[in-house]
């Protein structure tokens, strides 16, 4: 049977419009404007969990962002299904579906409970002590504990929402906007300040705004009413942009700040398509003021946790916000005096108090009389020792405090409720003030950590930093402002302010109880179910940093982060340790404030945006004729051109014997080009490249090998010397931007007295490499006025032409051993040449080849890949390219580094070639070579980089590198494979025409 | 994230820029006459403090010119910036 | 005839914002340091380089827009002809400047894609993808900076209230364009 327990109209529930949810299966009715856990209260409901370790039956607590125990999985369905979300945070709307974590088979009746009467059995660091031996039993334990570990179920197939990502520059942020940000953001924003108001619920006004009393008054309206009309005023403020339902979820160095927006959560599921479900805010803001309030305390005695013990301020929220009741027999307990504007709250609203529980001895006579107008008993002086009841609190048991707080005296009374609020003082929320590399102070007085210390231009105002009754708040607020923003007037300079309370409290972390500690359950952090007894034995056993104490019970560690429990860690490690409280230091409070979705993380960053892909001028022609793409760096390039359903493996053979038996064409447009231009061009080439460049003539082009300053193989390149200072430097693909890098930090840092200029040309051109023995017949036909004849036009020359009226320059350079000319023209017109350069070679079956083809012709040939067959270990001796290392030069990137005793060693790893006993077996890359089984360890001498089955030399090759390898011609290795061993023979690494006889064939 | 002011640009991202490691160190200008040991300093030792400490940065993504800057390892804080030649201004 | 294929073929329209390739534009960036080479470009195109940052300068034919202290681009006002790129303003500099000394003239014109972007969301589109903070920038016509727009280098260029000129690297255009598509579906 559920009863409704709603009060009096709230203004902020609209009743008109009733709202059908589920919560375990159960279809239950709220409003709109309800939260799910102010809907379920509604309904008299509180059990909504169990806890984690113990499986304690646990019900709302908070009214907010804090809430330990009300986590629950929302939807059903496998894709949107969310687990750990707080039911004080999500907003009803009609066909919600709600279901409780961490029990099973039902909330009710929770199997795993057991746990807790085993409790005695399971103490802080059980796990770590219990499972530690025998290790060879760590299996077997593993599947149960993850069994019964983690909270909730995560989705199994994909997200279906949109996210997305928004950067925002502004002037002033604030955080929070309760009574302190929003008379900031006015402030600020009146006075010409670009700015952000961000809040995480989804109205304005914080704990203020819902505030009638005629205890607290401004300008002798009551303060909620005075805050409505200044929330009215500054949504009209041009310059000042309003976020709800945005939570700053963390705050690092330079003011950067990333805050999620709510967009869609709130909505039917069939009101949320199409739209933005999620946006993660990114901001640089030039001042931060951050006004994150406090959050209310609790009390740390024996079953503080059972349902309908709620915090003593989430019980006036739920009555005066949301017109709730949380029980029919209220009791509370505090050690200060906000509890009494609780009890006055709900009298007002005919909910009835039976009684407060105050430690205090002194309470204020004006409170008591009030009470006592009332009808509220007040216990002077008591404390409670213990509750009872299992699914909701039905007693509670108290006794008199001695004079020094840490003993109960007298007898036990028993009185009978069924919701119990408890308030302990307040806490600064000072979790983003720290993130940000603040340092805090402890302020004595009121047992309070502050803000002391900040990193950078940035305030922390109100509560979260202290100010926790109304005049202290708006009589620092003024001041603070003025000299935070620079300004002279705030036009808060005057305002008459009425409060009645005082700061009095009487704190007492760990209160004391009838019963020895071991026999208590005292829950200090009650989602990760860490108890007062479980930290003192965490001290007992010699854990001192707080740090430690941390980890070791797991206190502050959950979804929460602590943020209820924490300081009463604090304040229990230093009293039994006795250390100060300013000393011991808190724990560190790590981002994200509330946990992100990985949606808000990803963004747009899914699918076709994951990662930027580049493609060349011919990219269309490739996909019309079916090329498979492979991904190089960021560029998509023409793999293979599968015919008929060809496999990878016949397109490759068929490829490339068309290139060497007639013609291929390969689009080349991905290597990088650079343009080079000054009258120390050729010093430059000569500095960044081994081998020599002053002497090469204008028109020719010449290999070039670079290194790192450490010796080892960095990239390769055709260089074209167009002009006297003007050059053409092309790079590999992958290499391109790192290349280009390099060249400008030595240029601008190194030698910045050379007059050279570099100028990235990689779009620009479209690059087709025509190959092959017809591959002049094809070029004469495109370019018919082009003279060439190997007199006018050799290999490794270029020709500056035009094919019809448009200007491109031609290299007769070559990658494959053939004879090859590579055409580059301006982009745009790259496709039409490749389509006419596929007309003219149709005759001679023009074949259109992909990288793998390319990688293939080339390792017959012997050629590197660097970053293939090179991984930036390798000098050129080390690649037998001692023919390209200029000895004459004086200097050069890297020289230095040949001449290093390790680099001058015989036995370093060496390019070398290596075929295989059957000529059919095709090696795998990245496999080891070995020389000899017999000694264990097997020692490895290499590994091969390249492996292909060459069809125009009928037999499997490949590329490697072996330790000595250079003095190692002819000898047989071994490859040690999963099931097999492969006899090779090293070889010369250049396999066919080692005269160079096809270049000019 | 760092804002990052160029000297060339003025300020921006740090997700502009390229860390290029610590300033100050000159290639040799006869690399041929130093020692293994000397070249290996060069080559391979770098400071790692915790303070003050000078660093090479690209602006990558902007007008890739590089320049220096001087940050608090400690607490990120960049206390200058200048060009490449110049000397540090503060010390 | 060379049959020309520029990579963005569509002209896209969204409440408050249209997105465009404009070509073919002939696109140079020039290099140097000394003050010759920079009195060589005034009196060559009658037009003065900008030398203050982020900005840029113009004239009825060309546009220039500062780079880094010694690179500027130059792209021309007006669409040029399909069937040549034998262009006059590259073959004066290449004589005054390149064949001088005086510094270096590259050819861009097909390095870069022009896109143009018109509507008062096209900063709202900027937002969701560019660190870049163009609260000054979208004010003063003329301002121009380079930065990273969905991980991509981009040259944006404010040539108007409410327009700007976007430069992106011509193998990564349509990747930005689809990028700016979808992006801008949703403002």
């Amino acid at each position: 049977m559920t009863k409704n327990l709603r009060v009096k109209t709230s203004k902020f529930i609209d009743e008109t419009y009733k709202v059908s949810f589920k919560f375990n299966g159960k279809t239950y009715y709220g409003f709109k404007g309800d939260t799910l856990a102010s809907a379920l209260l509604a309904n008299d409901i509180h059990l909504v969990a169990r806890s984690f370790k113990y499986h304690r039956p646990r019900g709302i607590m908070t009214a907010g962002s804090e809430e330990p125990n009300a986590i629950v999985q929302l939807h059903k369905n496998t894709s949107r299904t969310e687990p750990n979300v707080r039911a004080t945070e999500i907003e009803i709307y009609d066909g919600l579906e709600a279901s409780s974590q961490n029990c099973w088979p039902s909330v009710n009746f929770d199997i795993g409970g057991i746990n807790n009467f085993l409790s005695p059995v399971l103490p802080a660091g059980f796990y770590y002590k219990t499972f530690m031996w025998p290790a060879s039993f760590w299996e077997k334990y593993e599947y149960f504990i993850r069994k019964s570990a983690g909270l909730g179920k995560s989705p199994s197939t994909p997200d279906p929402d949109i996210y997305e990502h928004r950067y925002i520059h502004c002037d002033v942020l604030i955080i929070g906007a309760g009574i302190s940000g929003v008379m900031a953001a006015k402030v600020a924003a009146k006075n010409g300040f670009k700015t952000l108001l961000i809040e995480e619920k989804n109205y304005l006004g914080g704990e203020t705004i819902y505030q009638d009393s005629e205890h607290f008054k401004i300008n002798n309206q009551t303060s909620g009413s005075w805050l409505d009309k200044e929330i009215n005023e500054i949504k009209k403020i041009k310059n000042l942009e309003i976020k709800t339902r945005t939570s700053v979820a963390a705050f690092h160095g330079y003011n950067f700040l990333l805050a999620r927006e709510n967009l869609t959560d709130h909505l039917p599921i069939e009101q949320r398509n199409g739209k933005t479900r999620q946006r993660l805010l990114k901001i640089r803001a030039k001042k931060v003021i951050t006004a994150t309030g406090s959050l209310e305390r609790p009390l740390i005695f024996d079953n503080n946790d059972r349902p309908g013990i709620l915090l003593s301020s989430a019980i006036n929220k739920y009555a005066s916000l949301f017109g709730v009741a949380c029980g029919e027999k209220n009791i509370l307990f505090t050690n200060n005096d906000s509890a009494y504007e609780t009890a006055a709250n709900l009298f007002k609203k005919g909910i009835s108090i039976e009684a407060i529980i105050d430690n205090r001895e002194e309470i204020d006579s004006k409170l008591i009389k009030e009470s006592e107008k009332n009808n509220i008993k007040i216990y002077k002086g008591y404390t409670i020792v213990d509750t009872y009841g299992y699914k909701r609190i039905n007693k509670i048991s108290i006794m008199q405090l001695s004079k020094d707080g840490q003993k109960v005296v007298g007898s036990k009374i028993l009185i009978p409720c069924d919701c119990l609020g408890i308030s302990g003082g307040w806490t600064p929320s000072v979790h983003l003030f720290t993130q940000s590399g603040g340092k805090l102070k402890f302020r004595d007085n009121d047992q309070v950590f502050i803000p002391n210390t900040y990193p950078s231009d940035q305030i922390s105002i109100g509560s979260c930093n202290g100010d926790f009754t109304l005049d202290e708040i708006l009589s620092n607020i003024s001041k603070t402002l003025k000299e935070f923003l620079g300004i002279n007037k705030t036009g808060y300079e005057n305002l008459e302010v009425q409060t009645s309370f005082n700061k009095s409290k009487r704190n007492i972390w760990l209160l004391p109880s009838d019963k020895i500690v071991g026999k208590t359950k005292s829950f200090v952090d009650f989602q990760n179910d860490a108890t007062a007894k479980d930290i003192k034995l965490a001290l007992r056993e010699g854990f001192r940093s707080i740090e430690h104490v941390k980890r070791y019970t797991t206190t502050g560690m959950g979804t929460d982060q602590g943020k209820l429990g924490n300081m009463h860690a604090l304040g229990i490690i230093s009293e039994i340790s006795g250390s100060k409280m300013g000393e011991l230091g808190t724990t560190t409070f790590r981002p994200p404030y509330t946990p992100l979705t990985f949606g808000t993380i990803v963004g747009r960053n899914v699918g076709e945006y994951f990662d930027v892909y580049r493609k060349t001028p011919m990219h269309d022609w490739h996909v019309k004729n079916k090329a498979k793409f492979e991904n190089v760096g960021q560029w998509k390039r023409a793999w293979y051109y599968p015919k008929n359903n060809e496999s990878m493996h016949d397109a490759v053979q068929r490829e490339s014997k068309a290139a060497r038996d007639s013609a291929g064409i390969l689009d080349a447009s991905t290597l990088g080009k650079i343009d080079i231009q000054g009258t120390d061009a050729s010093e430059f080439l000569n500095r960044v490249y081994t081998n020599a460049w002053s002497k090469l003539d204008i028109g020719k082009c010449r290999y070039g090998l670079m290194l790192n300053e450490d010796g080892m193989v960095y990239d390769d390149g055709v260089t074209t010397r167009l002009n006297e200072n003007h050059y053409i430097m092309t790079t590999t693909t992958g290499g391109a931007a790192t290349v280009l890098g390099k060249l400008e930090d030595y240029l601008q840092t190194e030698w910045p007295e050379l007059d050279v200029y570099l100028t990235s040309v990689t779009d620009h051109y479209a690059t087709i490499s025509v190959c092959g023995p017809k591959s002049k017949k094809i070029i004469s036909q495109v370019i018919p006025n082009l003279d060439l004849s190997d007199d006018n036009f050799p290999h490794m020359s270029f020709k500056d032409t035009k094919i019809n009226e448009i200007k491109c320059r031609v290299m007769r350079i070559s990658f494959t051993g053939e004879q090859s000319y590579e055409i580059n023209v301006q982009a745009n017109y790259g496709k039409s040449v490749w389509e006419k350069c596929m007309k003219a070679g149709k005759e001679f079956n023009i074949t259109p080849y992909g990288t793998e083809t390319m990688h293939l012709l080339r390792a017959e040939k012997g050629f590197i890949i660097v970053g293939q067959d090179t991984d930036a270990t390798m000098t050129p001796i080390d690649l037998q390219m001692n023919w390209i290392v200029s000895k004459k030069k004086y200097d050069f990137i890297g020289k230095r580094s040949l001449y290093r005793s390790d680099t001058m060693r015989d036995d370093r790893k060496q390019l070398v070639g290596l075929l295989t006993e059957n000529p059919d077996e095709i090696l795998e890359e990245g496999a080891q070579i070995v020389a000899n089984f017999n000694k264990s360890p097997v020692e490895m001498l290499g590994h091969v980089t390249s492996s292909y089955y060459s069809p125009n030399l009928k037999k499997s090759i490949a590329l490697g590198f072996v330790r000595g390898g250079k003095n190692m011609m002819g000898q047989k290795l071994i490859i040690p494979m999963e099931n097999k061993k492969i006899n090779v023979t090293v070889a010369d690494p250049v396999f066919l025409d080692k005269e160079n006889k096809r270049l000019n064939a | 994230m760092f804002i990052i002011h160029c000297p060339y640009c003025g300020e921006r991202e740090q997700s502009e820029f390229k860390a290029g490691g610590e300033a100050h160190i000159s290639r040799p200008k006869q690399p041929s006459e130093l020692s293994d040991d000397q070249w290996a300093e060069y080559l391979f030792m770098r400071k790692n403090i915790k303070g003050v400490q000078y660093e090479r940065w690209v602006h990558t993504h902007g007008c890739r010119k590089w320049f220096n800057i001087i940050r608090d390892t400690s607490n990120d804080q960049i206390q200058a910036v200048y060009k490449m030649g110049e000397k540090p201004p503060i010390k | 005839m060379l049959n020309y294929s520029n990579p963005i073929t569509e002209q896209k329209s969204y409440s408050g914002l249209q997105l465009k390739e404009i070509n073919p534009i002939m696109k140079l960036i020039v290099r140097g340091k000394k003050r010759e080479f920079l009195s060589a470009i005034g009196q060559s195109l009658n037009l003065l380089l900008p030398n203050e940052p982020n900005t840029s300068t113009r004239t009825d034919k060309l546009t220039a827009l500062w780079l880094s202290p010694d690179e500027w681009m130059i792209y021309s006002n007006e669409t040029s002809n399909l069937d040549n790129n034998d262009y006059d303003i590259e073959n004066i500099l290449n004589k005054k400047i390149s064949k001088t000394n005086l510094g270096a003239i590259t050819n861009v014109t097909d390095q870069f894609v022009l896109i143009n972007l018109k509507g008062d969301k096209i900063y709202d589109l900027f937002e969701t993808g560019s660190p870049f903070n163009f609260n000054k920038f979208r004010n003063k016509v003329g301002s121009v900076t380079q930065t990273i727009l969905a991980k991509i280098d981009v040259i944006i260029q404010n040539t108007n209230q409410n327009e700007v000129n976007l430069f992106v690297r011509r193998s990564f255009s349509q990747h930005l364009f689809s990028w700016m598509n979808d992006s801008a579906s949703r403002l």
